[in-house]
């Protein structure tokens, strides 16, 4: 069965090492950008980092290990989180798989629909179990939404269509720089290394490119929650 | 940072006898009841006549209470909080604080809702009080879990205190070499780089020979795997299971004609 | 009996072009210890893992020549075959612990586990081994909270209870101390007492000397030399070419150059061998 076979593919000897050692990535760096005071939350990139060179699977299940080992251990209230942590995984493998891993611009894309992706399926989980109120700076703006009038659902929407497009973004570009920093011999002893076989060289108007994309993304998000919020 | 990643505590109790899969399905069950049941007062029940006699029977009641203070009540409370003040319903309003309301309903909810997680995290960090990671681990194991998932998670659990330890190391080196943890954002983003770089090479540069290693072990063999360890499923822990399983079906029916 | 048989193995990594190996021949009798020895990149690690069946099976790549070992025969084995007959230790300590369990009683009984040896089998197999390797006082003990020496008995004693055929030592006591060093090879000694056949990559010829049967250098990739561990530690080839060298033959020969060393007489390779050659002068 073909599914099945996409799914075995994914999971070699290197790929059970990598997990472990790609959650304690996630933590570290999340509790780094805690002490460091900024405004993200960095704690998927090794995440990404293994669907990136391991295939959406893998990294599908990255996700979920690394949201219910750290819900367990250090700050249970992310556990209701796992479905997001899952599509992450799952959507930046889909993408790696798709050529969108191979440069600066194209990863930042990934991000983008990364995040889409995280919005999307974080929604109705905000909802359902907490009312559309998480315990997170982000539902200062949810309440200001609603109070304007918006109705629940829209509301969470844009909220986390709006924080999450930058965290992802930039989680997707560093793990595309470590990927870089990985030599091609290393990389190529995981299941999908062509994945991330750069094209052409680095150029400086590749990171340009996805800095602009960043930019205009942000400024369109920005743009269409003005539109919502004054009708 | 957390010196010892696992809550275990070994002690001789009941609890610590029962088979690891019929403590989580407790776990597990309890969560449920609390969030499915249509009754209100089901998740404060569940916590003051179910979660607490156990955490006494289980002779982890101080560890446990140590757990409430310093994790699950502060967040929570947080929580709580951010709930009374947000939740845009209700008419009743007690006070206010710019354009926020706090009222009876919104009060109402927030005590629910928060009740409801504090009796998940209670009822999750009973279970991981009285069960030791390896245990747990050998049982889904020989349940059926594939071997490389009881790998994986253990390793993590082992691996993450590790890396916390020299993620430390690397920014304490990192600051007297002059690099800059406070003051403006840029700094700060700048910061970030020098920090997670040497972490993140030094821990990937090692996954190829770990590989090796256990391969070396027959991490990959075919050959049906035996375990060392033998973990107690008695007739007592079968029932239990299956009546709690009962428990959860009843009060999801309960809902369903309720509604 | 002849229980490793090399013939002709030329091995070169995927995306490399100059091959690791190149037309190596190498036989190894039953029981014997055999050192091998070589500047960086000749090929000593490469040639550890063609031994042990990782080269071709997990590093892919191109071998051609046959390899067996301990009657498995690369190309028609699985690299589960292999890790069942030849046993594989290497430098790093650390990175040999698995990490998936709590003691070191279970670590050694992993590879058992995988192996789906019984139960009681696995008790018994563990319990001899602590105490082969002398680590019984260890059991308890997370693998973690132990020195680089004693994670290394630690990993050596894991392998030795699968009870391969053949013992493959990449360095194991490059990253030691020399007290680590000196456990590391008590416990070696005792095994190639029993019979087992030991191949080591070495770099402490002093070691050398004392233990092994025989010793093969390895030079770009290509076998050297070949002999007994004397003939080979002092053979005037190794100098100049990136080889260790016993710094007690070194001295010695700077010693023949001084006119103290009689020119005809043997170059020591330990320090006894030195210090009796020394003593012999000075009467």
């Amino acid at each position: 069965m073909k599914i099945i076979d996409s799914i075995k593919k994914d999971f070699n000897t290197m790929t059970w090492v990598l997990i472990p050692v790609a959650i304690a990535i996630n933590v570290v760096i999340g509790e780094i950008v805690v002490q460091l005071k900024l405004p993200v939350y960095l704690d998927s990139i090794g995440t990404v980092l293994v669907a990136a060179v391991c295939g959406p699977w893998a990294g599908a299940l990255t996700g979920t290990l690394s949201n219910t080992i750290w819900g367990l251990l250090i700050d249970p209230n992310a556990l209701p989180w796992w479905p997001v942590a899952l599509f992450i995984g799952f959507v930046a493998g889909w993408c790696a798989r798709g050529g969108l891993f191979k440069s600066w611009w194209k990863v930042a894309i990934t991000g983008f629909l990364v995040a889409l992706t995280a919005a999307l399926v974080s929604t109705p989980i905000s909802v359902y179990i907490y009312g559309g109120i998480t315990a997170s700076g982000s539902s200062f703006l949810t309440a200001y939404l609603l109070q304007t009038g918006q109705s629940l659902l829209p509301a969470v929407l844009i909220t986390n269509n709006i924080v999450e497009p930058f965290d992802k973004i930039s989680t997707c570009l560093l793990a595309f720089a470590i990927v870089q920093g990985l030599s091609t011999r290393f990389l190529a002893r995981f299941p999908r290394p062509e994945n991330v076989q750069i094209e052409g060289g680095i150029t400086r108007n590749q990171i340009y490119i996805a800095v602009a994309i960043v930019i205009v993304v942000i400024a369109v998000y920005v743009l269409v929650i003005a539109k919502l919020v004054s009708h | 940072m957390h010196e010892r990643l696992s809550f275990y505590v070994k002690r001789d109790s009941l609890l610590h006898s029962l088979n690891p899969l019929t403590k989580l399905t407790l776990a597990f069950g309890l969560t449920f009841a609390g969030f499915l049941s249509p009754w209100y007062w089901t998740p404060h029940i569940v916590i003051l006549l179910i979660i607490i006699p156990l955490s006494i029977i289980g002779k982890v009641q101080r560890e446990y209470f140590n757990a409430t203070l310093r994790l699950i009540l502060p967040a929570t409370s947080f929580l709580f909080i951010m709930q009374a003040l947000f939740q845009p319903i209700g008419k009743t309003i007690i006070f206010q604080i710019w354009f926020l309301h706090v009222t009876r309903e919104s009060l109402s909810f927030a005590f629910a809702n928060a009740s409801r997680i504090f009796a998940m995290v209670s009822s999750f960090t009973l279970f991981l009080l009285t069960t030791h990671p390896s245990e747990l681990m050998s049982d889904l194991t020989r349940r059926g879990l594939p071997s490389q998932f009881a790998y994986v998670i253990i390793s993590t659990i082992q691996i993450i205190p590790q890396m916390q330890a020299k993620a430390q190391t690397i920014i304490a080196a990192q600051r007297s070499r002059g690099l800059e943890t406070e003051g403006s954002i840029f700094k700060r983003i700048g910061a970030l780089v020098p920090l997670v770089g040497p972490l993140v090479f030094g821990s990937l540069v090692e996954v190829e020979e770990r590989a090796i290693a256990i391969e070396a072990r027959g991490f990959t063999s075919t050959r049906k795997k035996t375990s060392l360890r033998e973990i107690r499923d008695s007739g007592l822990d079968k029932i239990f299971r299956a009546v709690l399983v009962l428990i959860v079906l009843a009060i999801i029916a309960l809902k369903i004609w309720t509604h | 009996m002849n229980i490793v048989n090399l013939t002709q193995v030329t091995y070169t990594y995927p995306l490399t072009d100059k091959p690791a190996l190149s037309k190596v021949d190498l036989q190894v009798k039953e029981g014997e210890f055999l050192a091998i020895i070589g500047p960086n990149g000749s090929g000593k690690s490469t040639l550890c893992y063609a031994l042990a069946g990782f080269v071709p099976h997990f590093f892919k790549g191109e071998l051609e020549g046959t390899v067996q070992v301990a009657g498995v025969e690369t190309k028609s084995s699985t690299l589960n075959e292999w890790v069942m007959n030849v046993g594989l230790v290497f430098q790093n300590p650390f990175n040999q612990i698995s990490g998936a369990k709590y003691s070191v009683y279970e670590e050694i009984a992993f590879g058992l586990e995988n192996m789906g040896v019984p139960r009681e089998e696995i008790k018994s197999r563990v319990d001899q081994a602590l105490i082969l390797t002398g680590i019984d006082d260890l059991a308890d003990r997370s693998p973690y909270s132990l020195s680089g020496g004693q994670q290394q008995r630690v990993a050596l004693t894991s392998i030795l209870v699968m009870q391969p055929k053949v013992l493959v030592l990449d360095e194991p006591t490059s990253q030691m101390d020399p007290v680590g060093t000196r456990e590391v090879f008590g416990v070696i000694r005792s095994l190639t007492g029993r019979g087992m056949t030991v191949v080591m990559v070495e770099h402490k010829m002093e070691w050398i000397g004392q233990f092994a049967d025989r010793v093969v250098g390895l030079y770009d990739g290509k076998i050297f030399i070949n002999g007994k561990p004397r003939e080979v530690l002092t053979s005037a080839r190794l100098v100049g070419r990136g080889f260790g060298i016993s710094r007690y033959t070194s001295t010695a020969r700077e010693a023949i150059k001084e006119g103290i060393w009689p020119e005809d007489r043997e170059l020591p390779v330990t320090l006894d061998e030195a210090i009796k050659g020394f003593k012999k002068i000075s009467k």
